[in-house]
């Protein structure tokens, strides 16, 4: 009795001990298997921590990944709540990879504003230089027609100086041929001199009485392109050949009181027309002394005069 | 018998404490509350998920949240409540994960976007150039 009682208690004490090492056995065994899954979670956890690009964005995140991770890989005998723990795991692990990122996106991004805001600026750069190159021909263009348009009217003021000029000239011209009480005729302007300036039948030019001839100097040394025709006249008194010599006689004298003034004796003409082209009747007084006189014709009268 | 029926006794008192033990657990597990507070997260991640464009960059993910989220509802309908939490869980996780792949699918394509436009700009400046030069 004792004896079986001793064997029961041998046999109940072995069972027990087979129980604990059973269960201690199953912890054992259980211990190193990690639930279906967790490996993963952590091979793609590693990966992201060890990617320079993602490991340092989202920090938080990875670490709430690596805590599920780490709860994930506990032995858990309760099949549902391990799978549980790996599902909670894998999508901590992926929203941290995504959220990482996103933040590197987001940071790339501001390399990319410099990127634009440099090729805008560039492109700006080039823009103005383009400009400005087409700014300076357009200036040096508008400069050649600055200077064409200076000259243009450097050209016009000449050509409005030079009109007014010979517009002056012109009036000069006719001031002095008033002066000389010229008549413009078809053969030119004729300045008449009265017998006043000789004595009669005399051919010497009155001492004082040459102010007209002065003033005919003074226009033909002003006008050296002016040739003269000097034409002397008398009345019908006396012998034909008398007045035709007289009037010759008068003629050189004025040609030659005018070649004492420096008027070159080539543009000087002296004809005697005698008692010819009377320009009054030969019956009166008044008529002969009408008559009696010497022509000046001026040639190439100006176009102005006309 | 006077050594052995103190012995017994206090041999029997473990047992009755582990049984009420067992049974206070066994009754805990029968009527644990519904986990309200992790399905109204979920709720949360799910609305967060698409304001964020989730519907459009990550279905899928936004897809599974709504499913998990149903699953809790029913594990709560069937007094499941630890179950129920688990899939509160998970739908939270699988919003925040939808929420997260749109962010970073928004932001690439924001990258792309300008990518292009740089390239393009860059291109043009060098016609424009070619052409002036």
């Amino acid at each position: 009795m004792n004896d079986t009682n001793h064997n029961g208690q041998t046999v109940r004490s072995a069972l027990i001990a087979t129980a604990v090492a059973a269960i201690l056995l199953a912890g054992c065994a259980a211990a190193p298997v990690k639930p279906d899954g967790a490996m993963e979670a952590r091979a793609k956890l590693t990966q992201l921590q060890s990617d320079p690009n993602l490991a340092s964005r989202a920090a938080a995140a990875i670490k709430d990944a690596d805590l599920a991770v780490r709860a994930a890989e506990q032995p858990e005998p309760n099949k549902e709540l391990a799978a549980h723990r790996v599902y909670l795991a894998d999508r901590k692990v992926d929203t941290a990879k995504a959220l990482a990122e996103a933040r590197f996106a987001e940071d790339q991004r501001v390399a990319l504003t410099a990127d634009r805001d440099k090729s805008r600026l560039d492109a700006r750069t080039r823009e103005a230089d383009a400009a400005k190159g087409q700014a300076a021909t357009a200036r040096a263009e508008g400069a050649e027609q600055r200077a064409a348009a200076d000259q243009a009217r450097t050209d016009a003021t000449a050509a409005q100086l030079a009109a007014a000029n010979s517009e002056q000239q012109a009036a000069e011209l006719q001031r002095q041929i008033d002066a000389l009480h010229a008549k413009p005729t078809d053969r030119g302007l004729v300045l008449t001199l009265g017998d006043v300036l000789f004595t009669t039948g005399k051919a010497d030019l009155k001492s004082g009485a040459t102010g007209n001839l002065n003033k005919l100097a003074t226009f033909l040394d002003k006008y050296p392109d002016r040739n003269v025709a000097i034409q002397g006249y008398t009345d019908s008194v006396g012998s034909e050949d008398y007045n035709q010599a007289l009037s010759e006689r008068r003629a050189e004298s004025v040609k030659s009181y005018l070649t004492a003034q420096g008027i070159g004796a080539t543009r000087l003409t002296a004809s005697g027309k005698g008692r010819s082209d009377p320009v009054a009747d030969n019956d009166s007084a008044s008529g002969r002394q009408q008559n009696r006189r010497v022509e000046v014709v001026i040639s190439n009268p100006p176009a102005a005069l006309r | 018998m006077k050594r052995t029926s103190p012995a017994n006794h206090s041999s029997r008192a473990p047992i009755a404490l582990v049984c009420s033990g067992l049974l206070m657990l066994g009754a805990c597990a029968s009527t644990p509350p519904a986990p309200s507070a992790n399905l109204q997260a979920a709720q949360q991640a799910i609305a967060a998920a698409e304001r964020g464009e989730a519907a459009r960059y990550a279905p899928g993910e936004l897809g599974e949240a709504h499913a998990k989220l149903t699953l809790a509802d029913t594990a709560v309908t069937e007094k499941k409540m630890v179950l129920a939490e688990h899939f509160a869980d998970q739908s939270r996780a699988e919003a925040e994960l939808a929420s997260a792949k749109a962010s970073a699918l928004k932001a690439n394509a924001v990258n792309d976007e300008m990518k292009r436009s740089n390239s393009t700009l860059v291109d043009e400046m060098k016609r424009g150039s070619g052409d002036k030069q």
